[in-house]
């Protein structure tokens, strides 16, 4: 009776929870007071779908990956390059890199998941490390340090996306479509299997889950979502430099999952919107010295909140909605 | 009743300079109980790691339906209907009691990524399948009322009746038992007893792996005593307690031999 009570008060909850989400995803743009709130929101977005891939990974399978930039990167100067010096249909560079950073994250998979824990987190950034200093270098390529401008943006018959508005729209549509798409995998059988993974290897094993074929595919696909948000982002800003793509971005991108929570979807975007609003709003403020503030969230967050955030929220929420509840049943 | 459903010839396994199993010939018939038993350290967890191909041969084969394994990984026998449960239980924390049950049942579906990112009408058959007969094996070890909740939460008696149903939903013909005995009160020994033959009745050949003597004596058909890594006896419950060697064995040679 009990457990009813709460599936039900969930639902609920939650479903009211994403009409409002929704709700004011679509006044922002539009409404004369909160537009100017647009741009952020677009990078919000485009960087929810990174985080993404670093929870289903790393929060879900129990998988560690300081890399999950480089693949951010990839999509990014894949689209760039193609798009702006050869002129390929930014559409169609936007599907060649993704295909060519899962097709990287397939072929890189196998060894690199003969590791474990510390080991896999120092190959995954041994991964960023290399991936940045190729775009820094490779400079008749890429732009070098100084990146490359006029990059064409995207477009679908006359609708072009290339006001704030516009991009704002198209970014979302992406970002909440890799949203439901995860949730739907992670409550399925394959999601069983990524979770069972992280519970027990051995278990895992014993129940016909094939470890690397698994740990392999989810890399895959948190690595085709960080390169569509690579993609997203340069057909956006119209502009790429290596700075987003390099060491720091990708401790970024774990604060955020971790604020929000690991094994949790809609915690990924959670996060991200806390960590990119505080980092915009407040840490401006402190200057180069906002690397600090950063590490002193991931340790507080980790130390009072392991579980993250979102679930923190959620959870107290619950608890709270149960106990009113219980008060106002007469017994 | 009369063929083996599972046999090794000649099976060793060495760690470095120690033999843990050391020419092991096994045939275990189809549809019987089968204990394994043995002082500490005599190789009884190795021989369930070699058949379940959490570790490999030195030298010998194992053969299943009279197929040899080789060297295929341990997802794969699951698969072909080897199941097994731990000694430290290692249930999946991070998922629901029914869940875990659920997890059991992955060799026997098959729909993946997509269907599953989609919601296409297979995975949703296929998920309303899983959670039936997941519920079934649930109630079949008595643990239904419990399936919203953390297996963390559960005392270890009802954890380890959790990894047998777990085991159960692979749908195996020999279910391999690693101590399920152990840290278990009389009662629920008890419980435990009428479950494995329950199993037995499913069809399901299960060898057990038990330091525990009444348990061992009440429900196996056949015992195989291990020592150093060596088969030193087999026979009926009742044999095998009047066997010499075998009680050299556990009181030390020179008792035994006197």
């Amino acid at each position: 009776m009990r457990f009813g009570v709460r599936a039900l008060y969930q639902n609920k909850w939650a479903i009211l929870a994403f009409a409002a989400m929704l709700a004011l995803l679509i006044v922002v743009p539009l409404s004369p007071v909160l537009d100017k709130y647009t741009m952020l929101l677009t990078f919000i977005a485009i960087n929810a779908m990174v985080t993404l891939g670093l929870c289903l990974l790393m929060g879900y399978t129990g998988q560690v990956s300081l890399g999950q930039t480089a693949f951010y990167g990839i999509g990014a100067y894949i689209s760039a390059i193609l798009s702006k010096t050869y002129g390929v249909n930014p559409w169609l560079a936007m599907l060649i890199a993704a295909a060519a950073a899962g097709l990287f994250a397939y072929l890189i998979g196998f060894p690199i998941f003969r590791l474990r824990g510390n080991y896999l987190a120092m190959a995954t950034l041994g991964l960023v490390l290399v991936v940045y200093t190729l775009f820094r270098e490779l400079g008749s390529l890429t732009g070098g340090p100084d990146g490359m401008s006029g990059i064409p943006h995207l477009s679908i018959g006359g609708l072009h996306f290339n006001t704030p508005a516009t991009r704002y729209f198209l970014v979302w549509s992406f970002c909440l479509a890799a949203l439901v798409l995860s949730q739907n995998i992670i409550r399925s059988r394959t999601g069983r299997a990524l979770r069972a993974i992280h519970g027990s290897e051995a278990a895992a094993q014993s129940v016909g889950i094939d470890l690397s074929r698994y740990k392999v595919k989810i890399f895959v696909l948190s690595a085709v979502y960080a390169s569509i948000a690579g993609s997203l982002f340069v057909h956006t800003l119209r502009f790429v430099n290596p700075q987003p793509f390099g060491f720091l971005a990708s401790v970024m991108i774990v604060t955020m999952a971790v604020v929000g929570g690991l094994a949790s979807i809609w915690g990924a975007l959670f996060g991200t919107a806390v960590v990119r609003i505080l980092s915009n709003e407040v840490l401006l403020r402190f200057g180069s010295l906002d690397i600090i503030v950063y590490g002193l969230i991931l340790m507080v967050v980790m130390i009072f909140v392991p579980q993250g955030l979102f679930v923190g929220l959620r959870d107290t929420f619950q608890r709270w909605r149960l106990k009113r509840a219980r008060q106002e049943a007469p017994t | 009743m009369s063929s083996p459903i599972l046999e090794t010839k000649g099976l060793t396994r060495t760690f470095g300079g120690l033999t843990a199993v050391d020419g092991v010939d096994l045939s275990v018939e189809s549809g019987r109980i089968t204990a394994v038993i043995g002082p500490n350290g005599a190789g009884k967890t190795t021989l369930f790691n070699l058949i379940a191909g959490v570790y490999m041969p030195t030298s010998g084969d194992i053969l299943f339906e009279g197929k040899t394994l080789g060297k295929s990984p341990p997802h794969r026998r699951a698969a072909l209907g080897i199941a097994r449960t731990f000694q430290n239980v290692l249930l999946f924390d991070n998922m629901t009691v029914l869940e875990n049950v659920m997890s059991g049942q992955h060799p026997r579906s098959r729909y993946g990524f997509l269907e599953a990112a989609l919601r296409l009408p297979k995975a949703h058959r296929e998920e309303e399948r899983i959670v039936l007969a997941s519920r079934r094996f649930l109630n079949l070890v008595g643990l239904g009322m419990y399936a919203d909740r953390n297996p963390a939460s559960l005392p270890l008696g009802q954890q380890k009746l959790l990894t047998i149903a777990r085991a159960l939903a692979t749908e195996p013909r020999l279910l391999l038992l690693d101590e399920p005995g152990a840290g278990l009160n009389a009662l629920e020994k008890q419980g435990l007893s009428e479950l494995i033959r329950r199993i037995q009745e499913m069809g399901i050949t299960v060898i057990l792996v038990e330091h525990d003597m009444d348990l061992v004596m009440g429900i196996a058909e056949w015992v195989v005593v291990l020592d150093s890594g060596q088969k030193i006896a087999e026979g009926t419950a009742s044999q095998i307690q009047k066997d010499k060697k075998v009680i050299a064995a556990y009181l030390g040679d020179e008792e035994g031999a006197g």
